[in-house]
């Protein structure tokens, strides 16, 4: 059905701020990490997007304009490490300074209120669209 | 019911398009197969909606929202075949009020 066409958009939105929420979450929650498997401390994860067509739709037009979102790669910031004065810190090197994660609370907090909204955005295209569809189903009635 | 035709749309084309080659046009489809396919249909996205509350409830292996968008494509659907049937009794009340 036509009306199946933007729900799944809407799906692969969700999916994707699912996606980013997750990563930011991780982030927040490893912002103290000084140990990891491959060693140093937790750097930041960032994710990227890429866009793919939705395939079968109505409109030849919208068939070419239309695209999904697909979550693509999640890698490491390439920002540096945080260094911090802590002799007494387990982790420290021989001139007392602790190697932090890159993560800053306060753009993770920014970022976790765009993937929030971005997913509320999605949420309520999802709603117009369903009530569009009902609402079609009024006519001659 | 199979005397009342749906011609033209090439989406509705029947199951198996030998059987229509045999009947003549090969566009013409009779409504009754299109209303059973409607109905195939219909029943699929529900028992999709069915399994996808049951990977997230039993599971754990899908998402949340994919399960809420199952269900709704299963409840638009579904609302939409109401109206379909809503039609069908309603032409059907209307011969059967005929004055013979």
């Amino acid at each position: 059905m036509d009306f199946f066409v933007p729900f799944r958009i809407c799906g692969s939105g969700l999916t994707a701020q699912r996606a980013k929420m997750d990563v930011i979450t991780a982030n927040l929650a490893n912002v103290d990490t000084t140990r990891t498997p491959e060693g140093g401390p937790y750097m930041r994860k960032v994710v990227s997007f890429s866009s793919k067509p939705v395939g079968r739709v109505f409109d030849m037009k919208l068939r070419k304009a239309l695209n999904m979102v697909s979550v693509g790669d999640v890698e490491e910031s390439k920002e540096g490490v945080r260094r911090v004065a802590d002799p007494g810190h387990p982790d420290a090197d021989a001139s007392g300074f602790v190697s932090l994660p890159n993560v800053n609370v306060v753009s993770e907090m920014a970022g976790m209120i765009m993937a929030s909204r971005a997913y509320e955005a999605c949420v309520t295209a999802f709603d117009a669209t369903k009530s569009m569809a009902l609402k079609t189903l009024e006519i001659g009635r | 019911m199979n005397d009342i035709i749906i011609g033209g749309n090439p989406a509705l084309t029947p199951v198996e398009p030998g059987k229509a080659e045999k009947e003549g046009s090969g566009t013409q489809t009779p409504f009754g197969t299109v209303l059973k396919k409607t109905i195939k249909d219909i029943n699929d996205l529900q028992i999709k909606a069915d399994q996808a509350i049951a990977k997230v409830e039993v599971d754990n292996s899908a998402s949340i929202h994919e399960a809420m968008i199952a269900l709704e494509k299963a409840d638009i659907s579904f609302k939409a075949m109401m109206q379909v049937r809503n039609k069908i009794i309603e032409a059907y009340q209307e011969i059967m009020r005929m004055q013979v």
